[in-house]
């Protein structure tokens, strides 16, 4: 590989890692624009999504199951194997996002700000805890289907499926999420929401309704992520949610907390960023680099990225 | 309203005493070793200092089984039915964690009945612990925490049976260099005091018998992205990469690096010397993969045979790890100092500080035929069986690949 393969396939490497951080900064920042609050529960969705994902495949293409050579057999039934499986996790995930705010969080709604965000402690540790006593304490290694031969070569630089995979299904996604919000009657309302609660349930918007939406599409896309995460590295164990999210929480930082568009440069920027750290400097300073990126952006711009400078309501 | 609060908090003060009495109220867990201790009988505490729920799971739970084992032998045994002994195993789940592992050690040492911990497995825990046990005279035996360092503090109490870094490091550089014939390495650790020793011991043996080192590299043991490195090590195209820590960021590396179309084998230390690694790896990508490991195959050892029975009686549905043998080796050792002890003192003798410092030293002076070769204790605690046995993933599975000499 020469200096130049090399470079390109860091960013390679970046972006498919951005994608992940991009699609669970969401989470953070929906939920974050709409209740002024942070989630800390957050990256127990991602962990979950990623065990969901890991026993729907496993169940599916165990040979005792009815249809699971159809499943592993042609390209056909892994592609319907994977739509399944995403489909699954995410509905689950998004469902039990609503359940946690259902109890955890809207209780406590009028409480002070800091109870909620105690609340999200709570609930991150009792769902580490539960996975931990359910399935199993060690690490799983996580099946893939998909060939690991590279499906796009540039130079000595290589991408395989999966990645190209991440990458295509994250911005699909993220599109898909910057439409609804911008172009829908419900994304109005979800907008409407976000700028004043009170305000915008005197005009008649449904505040429970929406919250609830911005709790199930939060998790179900940071479930996404979860099964993309298992794939990807191989493996999966019911800590492994809490450095992702702590760095998707950082995106959402970065690019501007409350800002779609914001969480989605975000996770991209700190995805390369580390990548390129720590191919050039060193592995061990990866963190030490995307943490020290954010905190230069917060004290040139404390907003974020693409955050709106607030003015001070007299 | 206040005298429903009443009632509640009563019932709930009645329900905690409850669940108190029905634990046993102890601070930690007690393991049941297969036997009820008699009512007159004595109960000797031996403290398990294991990472159980987090960190290398397989290799701790594995640990906890060697030494139940010879914890439920030494029950049966006639000479402590004589003295009125019964041991008991308490769980100490140290998490593979630094911190934890030292309230573990507390816990241990707030018990009066404990005398003595096998633990725990990795050296970054053992080392603090390791202070704990040497202020509160409980003997601590470790089977598998390996940097020096852990011996070089002049603790009378601590001790270990197997060999350390700076004889694992080398023999692996050894058979790497010369007789596997790799020239070039990448040597990766992951920032731990039991992965940068070995891999720091590695790389200078591997430089002094003329191998080259391409370029060294620190990771996190919490590590699971990989693939920024590993486009380094692509570039870099070595022979074999060597990685100091522990299988689960291992196995993730090495599957990594083969995804991505690393030619180059991995080796490692004893902490990779699990059925894990190659389950989390996956057996294509860890296959031809090497690591070393302490002592001679457990096959390969004349007492090997009987404990491979006796575990699969206990234990029908579990593997032998890489340190059960060790940590039925170094419980032994507990056992037959406590025995000792309580011969020469009596057996109430046993948990005062007279009984516990003359346990200290009859550990020391320990000598014996263990499952794992000949134990006995140099003066810093280090064992003297410094055999080293390199393996290599062969159809899926960890076989011996150079015996020691």
């Amino acid at each position: 590989m020469s200096s130049a393969d090399v470079i390109i396939q860091q960013l390679m490497n970046g972006v498919t890692l951005g994608g992940m951080y991009a699609l669970i900064a969401l989470g953070y920042t929906l939920v974050y624009g709409i209740l002024l609050m942070i989630n800390f529960a957050h990256s127990e969705m991602f962990m979950g999504g990623a065990y969901v994902g890991l026993g729907m495949l496993l169940w599916l293409t165990n040979e005792s199951f009815p249809a699971s050579e159809f499943f592993t057999g042609s390209t056909f039934g892994l592609i319907a194997l994977y739509v399944i499986v995403f489909a699954v996790s995410a509905l689950a995930i998004g469902v039990l996002g609503v359940v946690i705010e259902r109890l955890a969080y809207r209780p406590l709604r009028h409480a002070p700000r800091l109870a909620p965000l105690i609340s999200a402690i709570g609930v991150s540790i009792f769902l580490q805890n539960a996975v931990l006593l359910w399935v199993d304490s060690k690490a799983l290694p996580y099946p893939m289907f998909f060939p690991v031969k590279p499906a796009i070569t540039i130079g000595g630089a290589t991408l395989s499926t999966l990645q190209l995979l991440i990458i295509g299904t994250s911005l699909a996604l993220l599109f898909i999420l910057d439409t609804f919000i911008s172009r829908t009657k419900i994304g109005k309302a979800m907008r409407a929401t976000s700028q004043d609660r009170e305000a915008a349930g005197l005009m008649g918007i449904n505040i429970n309704y929406i919250i609830a939406l911005a709790f199930f599409i939060g998790p179900a896309l940071g479930a996404v992520a979860g099964v993309f995460h298992g794939m990807y590295y191989g493996t999966v164990v019911f800590s492994m949610g809490f450095i992702p999210g702590i760095k998707s929480f950082t995106a959402a930082v970065l690019g501007g907390i409350g800002n779609l568009r914001g969480a989605m440069l975000g996770g991209f920027t700190l995805g390369i960023v580390e990548s390129l750290g720590a191919g050039f400097l060193s592995t061990g300073y990866k963190d030490v680099i995307a943490f020290g990126i954010l905190i230069l952006v917060l004290i040139f711009r404390p907003g974020g990225l693409l955050g709106e400078s607030v003015v001070e309501k007299v | 309203m206040k005298v429903r609060n009443r009632r509640l908090l009563a019932i709930m003060a009645a329900l905690v005493a409850v669940s108190m009495i029905a634990t046993g109220c102890g601070g930690g867990e007690t393991t049941d070793t297969g036997e009820e201790p008699a009512a007159e009988a004595m109960a000797i505490k031996i403290g398990i200092g294991a990472p159980l729920t987090q960190g290398a799971v397989a290799l701790g739970q594995g640990m906890k089984r060697g030494a139940g084992l010879a914890i439920s032998q030494a029950n049966e045994s006639a000479e402590a039915k004589e003295l009125g002994i019964t041991f008991q195993a308490v769980d100490g789940d140290d998490q593979g964690d630094p911190k934890t592992g030292v309230t573990v050690a507390n816990t241990f040492a707030s018990d009066p009945n404990l005398v003595g911990v096998m633990g725990h497995l990795n050296s970054g825990v053992s080392i603090p612990a390791s202070k704990v046990y040497q202020d509160n005279k409980i003997v601590m035996v470790s089977p598998a925490s390996t940097n020096p360092a852990l011996t070089l503090q002049g603790f009378s109490a601590v001790n270990r049976v197997c060999a350390t870094d700076d004889v694992q490091g080398p023999v692996g550089a050894e058979s790497a260099f010369g007789k596997l014939g790799f020239k070039s390495v990448v040597v990766i650790d992951d920032s731990t005091p039991y992965g940068e020793g070995l891999a720091a011991e590695f790389a200078k043996k591997f430089e002094e018998l003329g191998g080259k080192v391409l370029f060294t590299e620190k990771t996190s043991d919490k590590d699971s992205d990989f693939n920024a490195l590993v486009t380094k090590i692509k570039a870099a195209n070595p022979d074999l990469i060597y990685y100091g820590g522990i299988y689960n960021a291992g196995a993730i590396l090495a599957k990594q690096a083969s995804d991505a179309g690393v030619k180059a084998p991995l080796m490692g230390g004893d902490g990779l010397y699990d059925g894990e690694y190659i389950n989390l790896a996956g057996a294509e990508q860890a296959e031809g993969d090497f690591c070393t490991s302490i002592g001679l195959p457990v096959d390969k050892l004349p007492k090997g045979q009987e404990f491979s029975a006796a575990y699969k009686a206990l234990f029908p549905n579990d593997e032998i790890a890489a340190y059960d043998a060790y940590s039925y080796d170094a419980a032994n050792v507990i056992i037959a100092a406590t025995l000792a002890v309580a011969k020469e003192m009596g057996a109430d003798a046993v948990t005062s500080p007279e009984g516990r410092d003359a346990i200290i030293a009859a550990v020391r002076g320990f000598s014996g035929e263990g499952v794992t070769g000949p134990i006995s204790f140099d003066e810093n605690g280090d064992t003297t069986n410094k055999a080293i046995t390199t393996y290599k993933v062969v159809s899926g599975a960890w076989a011996a690949e150079i015996l020691p000499e």
